[in-house]
């Protein structure tokens, strides 16, 4: 992608400057006879030379520039013209695809639709949430631990070993025991490496993949929660797909918290990996040093106005984190409960389709680069090096 | 990392759609030519919206009766209600209750028949007939006036029980209207007479498998394979499985394949009487020529050049139309959000992603209006039925000789084609298996005996 930007960022540079930059090329070429490549020149210091020049050349150039740039915003201010656009940086989220499917506030089908769906029982407050955590088969150090938190994190949790019985079975007990979700936390070699919540009696299944997890012990100046009902933060659940995944979270947790314990759950939603973090948090009055500094640099009407929005000096709010850390990403999310032979998947996460490779085409470019390297015949030299030190060895 | 860029998809040629989703909203979703313009044509659109969105009136089933004059459309609902409705403006012809209201007892399939049946005196009668999750397949009988108020469905002309036990999940009626085939989990496919309304054939579950195990039936759908042949019939059972009947021949399938590993929820056959295309669970969408059983999602076999439909599709299928005239597969994943509860729409020959239309709800059901030519005109919901009349027959005419005579009989031709085509292919099939080596494939063994 990054060389993609660079062409586009040469397209859109001013006409001059290209000319200035061609005709001197041309000079250079003259001087040199002919163009040499200067990754194609052998001796090391020479090439370096070439290469301090040519960045050289490029920082003048972009001097150059942002003089001109800036002689001509001046002369817009002089002459009260409108001051020429400032261009915006690409990035990741201002090129991203629009998505038809965003959420609106305006949408009664939306609504409709949720108050139709599995969750508004529980998001009405009519039932109260019911959770039920088990394991995979087999689950040791890391897996118990972490489920130890979401107990304190989630209220009205319930552990339950797993033994050997089947999930749909497990799935049929909670219906009967009138739970309204199941986690099952998945461990991988010791490490819980993908979690499964379902809505039950007939809600969806979302198969979410567990990563970067830091228990509570973990975190440094961590604090403990209570055991207030928590409140829940859901940043960024847009789109369809994401509303429904967000309300699946949210059926999850009581839906009156006790502001009294200041506990704060979150699940922050960034390009399609959720975060989730769990804090305390506090209001303090601080009457310290920052306000007398303050007032010692502002005018009065300033002061004046301090004194009016906060007499005993500023509140703050502090985080201390407690409770485990970890980022889930979406794997898929199936209609109904547990059943992947015959389930109907509402969506799945496929990553051998065309679309989701293309913009990869930079990272493809890379590993290509990569492979040749690895062809060099130093480096296949080393590599046998390697192996016969360990045959020795 | 986001998709940074746009897809874009071509437009698709004029067409118009319908489709039924859980809330009980009907959708209709038309492409219109630009100004006249020959090939530019703008992308499809949601231009009407019948309904109110309640959970209790989720369409389970719809069947259309796309004639020219005097088109009908027939839908159950999940509450137990059936309702005839004209496909044009949307305006209910007859609303009954069914009797099969019950809470685990729901229509799973409907049709409306185009011919009108010898029992039937009057021409505005109709015949319907519903198949329920128990087994309670109903005729119904369907009398049409001007207004609401006099039209009625009467409550059951005759009513038979498909299956002792199990849960029916499909129905299909054949291009005839004379047969009807049934299956389901725990049910074997079945085709009845409907004339004398009793089972003529059922069908036998493949064997066990060389390391003894047998997989209980499940059929998620089925259909007809041609329009003309009430003989062959295709079944997509919950284990992945494609399967090709022939009633003429013996009872357990001829051809049967896997495909990936979700279960197919949607089989709908081609005009040509030999390809089919089927949907799974996951958002995978697939066509395969039944002569040879080929899935060629390996785009390397020459012979025919068939394939998996690539697109955005990320939920499952639940429902495939093929367009009758233009070269389209209307496919609707049913379920949801961000990337499904998209209505799009496939070229057949280059199976290429022609659009889609993003319809915010789960789909249950798609229908086409093959009548839906925009030339420039204005459409039919919105131009009142007298004065367009001319423009109707001469249309009608064109129509019949296009599909009404020339077609069926090239069908038939290469329906023949097919049948004296079958065995070779069929039998190179056979080796590879064998070379294969896989127990999956057994029906190939017993089908090799047959013929």
């Amino acid at each position: 992608m990054g060389a993609k930007r660079k062409h586009s960022e040469a397209i859109e540079e001013s006409a001059e400057a290209e000319k200035d930059h061609k005709e001197r090329r041309e000079e250079e070429k003259t001087s040199r006879k002919r163009q040499v490549l200067a990754s194609t020149i052998k001796n090391k210091d020479k090439r370096s030379a070439v290469y301090a020049k040519l960045k050289q050349e490029k920082k003048r150039d972009k001097q150059k520039k942002a003089k001109a740039r800036e002689a001509a915003e001046k002369r817009a201010l002089e002459l009260g013209e409108e001051l020429p656009p400032k261009k915006a940086p690409r990035t990741i989220e201002n090129t991203r695809e629009v998505d038809e499917t965003v959420c609106k506030p305006d949408d009664e089908e939306l609504f409709a639709g949720n108050d139709a769906d599995e969750f508004s029982g529980i998001l009405k407050q009519e039932v109260i949430p019911k959770i039920l955590i088990t394991t995979c088969r087999f689950n040791s150090s890391r897996g118990p631990a972490f489920i130890s938190e979401l107990l304190s994190v989630i209220p009205n949790a319930h552990y339950f070993r797993r033994g050997t019985y089947d999930l749909k079975k497990i799935v049929e007990y909670a219906k009967n025991k009138d739970f309204t979700s199941i986690i099952v936390v998945h461990t991988n070699r010791r490490e819980p490496d993908a979690l499964l919540v379902m809505g039950l009696p007939d809600g969806p299944t979302a198969h979410f993949k567990l990563s970067r997890l830091v228990l509570r012990k973990d975190i440094k100046n961590h604090g403990n929660p209570t055991s207030h009902k928590p409140e829940l933060v859901l940043n960024n659940f847009t789109t369809r797909l994401g509303h429904r995944v967000g309300r699946l979270i949210q059926s999850l947790f009581p839906q009156d918290p006790n502001f009294r314990g200041r506990r704060v759950v979150t699940f922050h939603n960034q390009r399609d990996f959720i975060f989730f973090r769990h804090h305390r948090y506090i209001f303090e009055t601080k009457e310290t040093k920052l306000p007398e500094i303050k007032a010692k640099k502002t005018t009065e009407k300033d002061k004046e106005k301090e004194d009016a929005s906060a007499p005993q000096g500023k509140t703050i709010a502090r985080l201390q984190e407690c409770g485990p850390r970890f980022t889930l990403k979406l794997v898929s999310l199936q209609h109904g409960t547990f059943d992947t032979k015959g389930g109907e998947f509402e969506w799945v996460h496929k990553c051998s389709e065309p679309e989701n490779i293309l913009p990869k085409k930079s990272w493809r470019k890379q590993g290509k680069v990569h492979a040749l390297c690895l062809q060099d015949q130093r480096y296949c030299r080393t590599v046998v090096v390697s192996v016969k030190c360990a045959a020795s060895n | 990392m986001p998709r940074t860029i746009a897809v874009d998809c071509p437009g698709c040629p004029p067409i118009r759609a319908l489709t039924f989703d859980t809330l009980g909203l009907i959708k209709v979703v038309e492409a219109r030519r630009v100004d006249g313009n020959q090939g530019n044509v703008s992308s499809p659109k949601v231009v009407e919206r019948w309904g109110e969105p309640n959970l209790s009136n989720c369409i389970l089933a719809a069947s259309i009766d796309d004639r020219r004059i005097d088109p009908l459309l027939a839908l159950a609902r999940k509450s137990g209600l059936i309702e005839v409705i004209n496909p044009l403006n949307g305006d209910i012809r007859v609303s009954a209750k069914s009797d099969v209201g019950s809470d685990d007892d729901s229509v799973v399939g409907i049709h409306l028949f185009r011919r009108e049946r010898s029992e039937s005196s009057s021409s505005r009668s109709r015949t319907l007939l519903t198949t329920t999750t128990k087994g309670a397949a109903t005729l119904r009988s369907l009398e049409l006036a001007d207004s609401s108020a006099h039209s009625s469905i009467s409550d059951s002309l005759k009513t038979w029980r498909v299956c002792s036990s199990g849960d029916v999940s499909c129905s299909a009626v054949d291009g005839s209207e004379c047969y009807a085939l049934y299956g389901g989990k725990g049910v074997e496919v079945n085709v009845w007479d409907l004339e004398k309304c009793d089972k003529i054939w059922t069908a036998k579950s493949p064997p066990k498998d060389s390391l003894g195990i047998f997989t209980p039936t499940w059929f998620t759908s089925a259909t007809f394979l041609c329009k003309d042949d009430s003989r062959k019939i295709v079944a997509g059972t919950n284990n992945h499985q494609v399967r090709l009947y022939d009633i003429a021949s013996q009872r357990r399938p001829v051809i049967s394949f896997d495909f990936r590993e979700a279960s197919i929820k949607a089989v709908t056959a081609d005009l040509d009487g030999n390809t089919v295309y089927f949907g799974t669970g996951s958002g995978d969408l697939a066509s395969a020529d039944m002569r040879t059983g080929q899935i060629g999602y390996n785009l390397s076999y020459e012979r025919k050049l068939l394939g998996c439909f690539i697109g955005k599709c990320s939920g499952s299928i639940r429902s495939i139309v093929r367009h009758p005239e233009l070269p389209i597969i209307a496919s609707c994943g049913p379920v949801i959000l961000g990337l499904d509860s998209y209505l799009r729409l496939w070229n057949t020959k280059t199976r290429q992603l022609l659009s889609e239309v993003f319809l915010k709800q789960h789909l249950n059901v798609v229908l086409v209006d093959s009548n839906f030519e925009d030339e420039g005109r204005t459409p039919y919901a919105v131009t009142e039925a007298p004065s367009n009349e001319e423009h109707e027959v001469i249309q009608n005419l064109d129509g019949e000789v296009e599909d009404g005579h020339v077609l069926p009989v090239k069908r038939k031709n290469a329906s023949k084609d097919n049948n004296q085509n079958k065995l070779k292919p069929k039998k190179k099939n056979k080796k590879r298996v064998q070379a294969e080596g896989d127990g999956r494939c057994s029906p190939f063994f017993s089908c090799s005996t047959a013929y």
